[in-house]
């Protein structure tokens, strides 16, 4: 059977992604955005905005023509980070918002991201409705003297950092050496402002926007950290050091001894600092991500909601609680939401929640993360056979009946001090393996797992 | 059954078509895509008349554009001629503009030119139409993709300044002329009155010049439709009055009594004061006056007839290097010295220029024109109705001489009849031509009554 050898289109819940040029075309761009304007209650303007990648200035034209041709007015932002262009909607009072950027990806891909009138993504029922109206292709296009407007707006960081510094006191951060690793993307715009407007000497490294030639992958990863962040903290005598990918929503870390942390560090951390400080006892997380935000979780009497890995479990599962009951929710990518910003995925507001967390601990990165126990993750992935996948999970559930096991997303299973998790990838044509252990790595569990999914491809 | 209606046209004219339902943002996208992949990529040109929709199809065929991997300059709202020669001077691959020229309001389209700044010819234009058929375009990766720049000074200088190289302008401005002007709120109302009174020295007196603003007439500036100006020209003492259509490309005149000139007798005048200039023979479209035949013979010239439509005049403008060519009815005057193209700045500066060199007014001069009686009318077309009426034609004539390049022609002793389907709109055009008023009622008449 075939099966495209790298996926380069991906049209799903949760919008459209692409390598630009190989799947990813106008022809896309005008539909998906023509569906959005269609998919919107009628009357209020849609805010777009890009990150810097060359493509964007290509699908910004035909998102602009396509939304003008649903009637819709247009609010441009130009280029600007994710969390500022979900920060605009409710500000605005807009109907919605498109974000142009493929984040993590590297810089041949692109993507829209939407977003409704609450700010935030859409939910699975909503996306399914905006995917059927974009597979049926009938839009809503207006008469010739209705169509929509298109404006500029200059400054929309300042109305986001209003908001931001209402929740953190920059001035207490001013005594920390932080080094940010912008990648070449949007974080720059933000952090800059930051320094400008509250007197913070945070320096940037790869601060220069790029359309092409990205620093590095725009990965928040553990070796994306270890390649030019980490060595800088000592000679720099930095407190902190944080990387952000292109359209600074998702956040990874090094602390002041040059170490490199996994991104998977980034929601313990955060659970550990937001958790005994609001009524939020909830920790939204999905099933790839370490079992020491269990262990974390505990201690605070918090307790974990764990969904099916992507973003879309993730915004479902908010919509069952009431903002008040969840301290945080996120991923063991470094992509972070926070009730105090309306869940939104913000990497900005996760980092300025690290520094917080200093201060109020009076502690060094390093000595924080030190007091947490060792947890050792493997992860691997071997080439998809589609046809076979139930077959695999049921004889692995079998296998390891002594395990709590959870089908939430492809086969979870629990002991007291490892899990492993199975499931197929959503971005690429793999089988993800993924097992943890409290101390050292469970390399018998893992080979064996390999194994029984080798045997099976 | 109720006649369907299809509002949307995509054929080797391009692209034009009711904006919503029918023109749709894809649509344009796609077929400046398929133009961008045709060009082979590089800068390309991208203007606009005022229309409403025009910032929407402008983003649209942007994005196609970029898509094929092509640098797009965009020069904003400007007149189709001043897009043409701003396209040949900056060496671009190509340009665009997003104007549906003399249709009305809800109507859009795409102009297509080649690196020239002309029209393609048609064996391109059926080319790029299979290439959009075929949805093969070039697709540019994010390393190939280009940039959007702006441009919206330069171009009115590069066309005006090429205008004025061709007539005396000291002359002119040294008229003082009072000039009336309406620009439909089209592109002239950007550029026009600058020209006519920074550059030309005229004294104006403008209506219309507002590109925020609908069209305030029908945007085919024609008599029916002129009432306004005219009356201004009467009222405010105009030596003459100029109405642009919104893409400023055709022109009508009106003279200093308020009478709008026929718009062949205006195409008469400029090719009467164009032989007069410099060698080189005509060329004009088969519903155009004999009045160009014998200013032509006058001059010693010979005169080329195409089919109607600027694409194909000037593609025999090209072929037998002619010194001026137009189509009659549709105000459009052809100056390649300036550029290949329809502009109705050369008309303008060619006019007043005949009144500063003559010191006649505008009415005389057109009064010394050969006097010929002009009716034009159109029928909704139908499938089946053209051929039958053609045949009718040819045997109620048997002695005419027959023209069968677009529609059919009959030529008749000083006279001519000529029905044709129209490219840009679902219907018949009727044009007869004589040397008498009843004469040529009697022809028109003799045709409609061939429809039964």
């Amino acid at each position: 059977m075939a099966v495209a050898a790298a996926r380069s289109l991906r049209i799903s819940q949760v919008g459209l992604r692409g390598v630009v040029g190989g799947g990813l075309t106008a022809a896309h761009v005008l539909d998906f955005a023509s569906a959005f304007g269609t998919f919107l209650e009628p009357g209020k303007a849609v805010i777009i905005g890009r990150d810097p990648r060359a493509s964007g200035v290509m699908i910004r034209e035909g998102v602009v023509a396509a939304l003008l041709a649903c009637g819709r007015d247009v609010i441009d932002l130009g280029i600007a980070p994710t969390p500022v262009i979900q920060h605009a909607i409710r500000r605005m009072d807009a109907a919605g918002a498109i974000s142009i950027g493929a984040s993590h990806n590297g810089a041949e891909w692109n993507a829209l991201k939407f977003f409704g009138r609450n700010g935030i993504y859409l939910s699975t029922a909503e996306a399914n409705e905006l995917l059927d109206i974009y597979h049926l292709k009938k839009f809503s296009f207006v008469e010739w003297n209705q169509l929509g407007k298109l404006r500029t707006e200059a400054n929309a960081l300042d109305p986001y950092l209003d908001e931001v510094a209402a929740v953190f006191d920059f001035s207490a951060l001013r005594k920390f050496r932080v080094v940010v690793d912008c990648c070449s993307g949007t974080s720059a715009l933000v952090l800059r402002r930051i320094n400008e407007r509250f007197g913070l000497g945070i320096i940037l490294i790869n601060e220069k926007m790029q359309g092409v030639a990205f620093a590095h992958e725009p990965a928040t990863n553990k070796e994306m950290v270890a390649l030019q962040l980490a060595p800088l903290m000592k000679p720099l005598g930095a407190d902190a050091g944080f990387l952000f990918d292109a359209d600074s929503d998702r956040v990874a870390f090094a602390t002041e001894d040059g170490t490199a942390v996994s991104e998977e560090m980034v929601l313990p951390l955060l659970a550990d600092y937001l958790l005994p400080r609001g009524a939020g006892k909830l920790v939204i997380t999905n099933c790839s991500t370490t079992a020491l935000v269990d262990e974390i979780a505990a201690r605070h009497a918090g307790e974990v909601v764990r969904v099916a890995v992507g973003r879309q479990a993730a915004i479902d599962a908010l919509s069952i609680y009431r903002p008040e009951q969840i301290a945080l929710a996120g991923e063991g990518t470094g992509a972070i939401m926070m009730p105090q910003f309306r869940f939104v995925y913000d990497g900005i507001a996760a980092m300025l929640a690290v520094l917080s967390m200093m201060r109020e601990r009076g502690e060094k990165l390093s000595g924080i993360l030190a007091a947490y126990p060792k947890y050792s993750i493997l992860k691997g992935q071997v080439p998809l056979v589609t046809h076979r996948i139930p077959a695999l999970l049921a004889a692995l559930r079998e296998l390891y009946h002594d395990g709590r096991a959870s089908m939430v997303d492809g086969l979870r299973v629990d002991w007291p001090d490892r899990w492993f998790h199975v499931r197929v990838s959503q971005t690429e044509p793999v089988v993800r393996i993924i097992c943890e252990q409290r101390g050292e790595a469970p390399r018998d569990l893992y080979e064996a797992l390999v194994e029984h999914v080798r045997s099976h491809a | 059954m109720p006649r369907r209606e299809h509002l949307l046209k995509i054929g080797v004219s391009g692209i034009r078509g009711v904006v919503g339902e029918f023109l749709t943002p894809a649509l344009a996208c796609s077929f400046a895509q398929a133009f961008g992949t045709y060009v082979g990529g590089g800068r390309v040109v991208l203007g606009r008349d005022t229309r409403a929709s025009g910032e929407m199809i402008t983003h649209a065929v942007a994005c196609g554009l970029l898509a094929a991997g092509c640098e797009v300059v965009k020069v904003g709202i400007l007149p189709t001629p001043t897009i043409q020669i701003y396209v040949a001077a900056t060496h671009a691959q190509g340009g665009m503009a997003v104007t549906a020229s003399h249709n009305p309001p809800e109507y859009n389209a795409l102009k297509l030119f080649n690196a020239q700044g002309l029209f393609f010819n048609n064996y391109e234009r059926a080319e790029l139409l299979d290439l959009y058929h075929q949805s093969d375009f070039r697709q540019a990766t994010n390393e190939e993709m280009r940039r959007v720049i702006t441009d919206y000074d330069s171009a009115p200088k590069l066309h005006f300044q090429k205008v004025l190289a061709h007539v005396d302008a000291a002359r002119i401005r040294a008229r003082k002329f009072r000039v009336a002007l309406d620009a439909v709120n089209g592109a002239g109302a950007v550029t026009t009155p600058g020209f006519l009174r920074d550059m030309l020295g005229c004294e104006l007196e403008a209506i219309a010049i507002d590109p925020t603003q609908p069209f305030p007439r029908e945007a085919e500036p024609k008599a029916e439709t002129l009432g306004e100006i005219a009356e201004l020209v009467r009222s405010c003492h105009r030596d003459i009055g100029f109405a642009q259509d919104p893409d400023g490309d055709r022109l009508a005149v009106i003279d200093e009594t308020g009478f709008v000139l026929d718009n062949d007798d205006v195409l008469a005048l400029a090719v009467d004061a164009a032989l007069g200039r410099l060698p080189g023979d005509v060329v004009v479209n088969l519903t155009t006056s004999l009045a160009i035949d014998d200013v032509a013979r006058a001059h010693g010239r010979r005169v080329y007839r195409t089919p109607v439509g600027e694409a194909n005049v000037v593609e025999t403008m090209q072929a037998v290097n002619a010194v001026i060519g137009g189509e009659g009815a549709n105000g459009g005057i052809i100056f390649p010295p300036v550029h290949l193209c329809r502009d109705s700045y050369t008309g303008m500066a060619f006019l007043l220029d005949r009144m500063a060199e003559t010191g006649e007014k505008i009415s005389t001069l057109a009064a010394r024109l050969p006097k010929y009686f002009r009716r034009y009318g159109k029928v909704a077309f139908e499938h089946g109705l053209l051929g039958p009426l053609m045949q009718s034609l040819e045997a109620r004539f048997p002695n005419a001489e027959k023209d069968r390049s677009d529609g059919l022609k009959l030529l008749l002793p000083d006279a001519w009849i000529h029905v044709r389907a129209s490219n840009t709109e679902p219907l018949l055009r009727v044009a007869a031509e004589a040397k008498s008023d009843e004469q040529v009622e009697r022809l028109y008449r003799e045709v409609l009554g061939l429809f039964g």
